[in-house]
């Protein structure tokens, strides 16, 4: 049942809470579309999210494997020695894009494309560059999940915001404040009914008189 | 708690500022796609001062769709439009070049009414699925009073 919001009965405080009423449903119609977009575009990140991961398990498999083959052509030793020296941290661009409201972080490896591999290619063997290669890979995408699983974690936090506000609005706010003007409403009708009636009174009592 | 004007008037507010955030940090301008494809990092300034970053293999994508002049023509990120009186979405288009965009995107004839491409969700569902940041929601609503 919905709570009658405590106004004075005047005709200033019906306009009033009509004016809050128009602003509510604007705000409800504006939410639900936004809630729509919000929902497509997590199930989209849902979708991509599955995919990057069996990505990035995929090409870690892949990578480990020709890692060991690598390791074992070259012994743990000579592999450590030549990977010392290749030490680099990855540069990644961070930006961000809106999605309805909400900042989606958006990051991009940079360099990527850089055929230098920094060890030695005269010592090393094909293994160890093709192990190198799928390690790249593996960079971008762990990424890109990065990307996705924030993205997906803050459409969902603010989808769950944006269905709160949908539900209050649609369960509580609007049905009370419809309530409120449909009280007021009916008060003045009694109220100009009463008058009538004193009026008539009034005309009666003079008309004797 | 209902009735008490502090609650009433931050409910008010509460919501005024639900419709100010649908469209907070929109791009403040939009750049062709030739001049986005000689940045370093391509991106448009937003209006609360941050980046919008554009995914290079997205302008590639669309590089390779467009024909040099159009790719002069062509402005990103290309504007969506949701809400309004209207069901559908509409990709905002001032020439032909977003026309053949939306097109090859969505793998179908479309065409433009008034500046518009209306587009149902399954069509803009795919197509936000292939331009993740080369487009761009703007929610329509009244001004507020």
């Amino acid at each position: 049942m919905p709570q009658l919001i405590k106004v004075r009965p005047t005709k200033t405080e019906l306009v009033k809470l009509k004016r809050r009423l128009s602003l509510a449903e604007r705000v409800q119609k504006i939410l639900k579309d936004r809630l729509t977009i919000l929902t497509m575009e997590f199930l989209q990140a849902t979708r991509e999210t599955v995919a990057a991961k069996q990505r990035l398990v995929d090409v870690l498999a892949e990578a480990y494997k020709a890692l060991s083959i690598a390791t074992g052509y070259h012994g743990y030793i000579a592999l450590e020695k030549e990977f010392m020296a290749t030490e680099s941290d990855p540069k990644v661009v961070a930006g961000s894009r809106n999605i309805a409201g909400v900042r989606i972080p958006s990051f991009e490896l940079a360099g990527r494309d850089d055929p230098a591999t920094g060890y030695n290619l005269v010592d090393t063997s094909a293994s160890l560059d093709h192990a190198s290669q799928l390690f790249g890979k593996c960079l971008q995408a762990m990424v890109e999940l990065a990307e996705l699983q924030r993205g997906l974690e803050l459409l969902g936090m603010e989808i769950n915001r944006t269905k709160r506000i949908t539900n209050a609005l649609e369960y509580i706010i609007i049905p009370s404040l419809q309530v409120t003007i449909s009280y007021l409403i009916m008060k003045f009708e009694e109220r100009d009914r009463e008058e009538k009636g004193r009026l008539k009174r009034v005309k009666m009592l003079v008309g004797r008189g | 708690m209902a009735g008490d004007p502090t609650y009433e008037k931050m409910l008010q507010e509460c919501l005024r500022s639900e419709l100010r955030l649908v469209n907070a940090a929109l791009p403040a301008s939009q750049k062709p796609l030739s001049g986005l494809l000689c940045e370093d990092y391509p991106h448009v300034m937003c209006t609360d001062g941050s980046f919008h970053l554009f995914k290079r293999k997205e302008l590639e994508y669309c590089a390779e769709i467009t024909s040099p002049d159009e790719q002069e023509a062509l402005l990103l990120p290309m504007i969506i439009e949701v809400g309004g009186d209207r069901t559908e979405a509409a990709v905002v288009c001032r020439g032909q070049v977003e026309e053949k965009v939306t097109s090859t995107v969505l793998n179908m004839p479309v065409t433009s009414e008034r500046g518009r491409i209306r587009i149902y969700k399954p069509q803009l569902a795919l197509l936000r699925k292939t331009l993740k940041t080369t487009t761009q929601y703007v929610f329509l609503h009244e001004s507020l009073h």
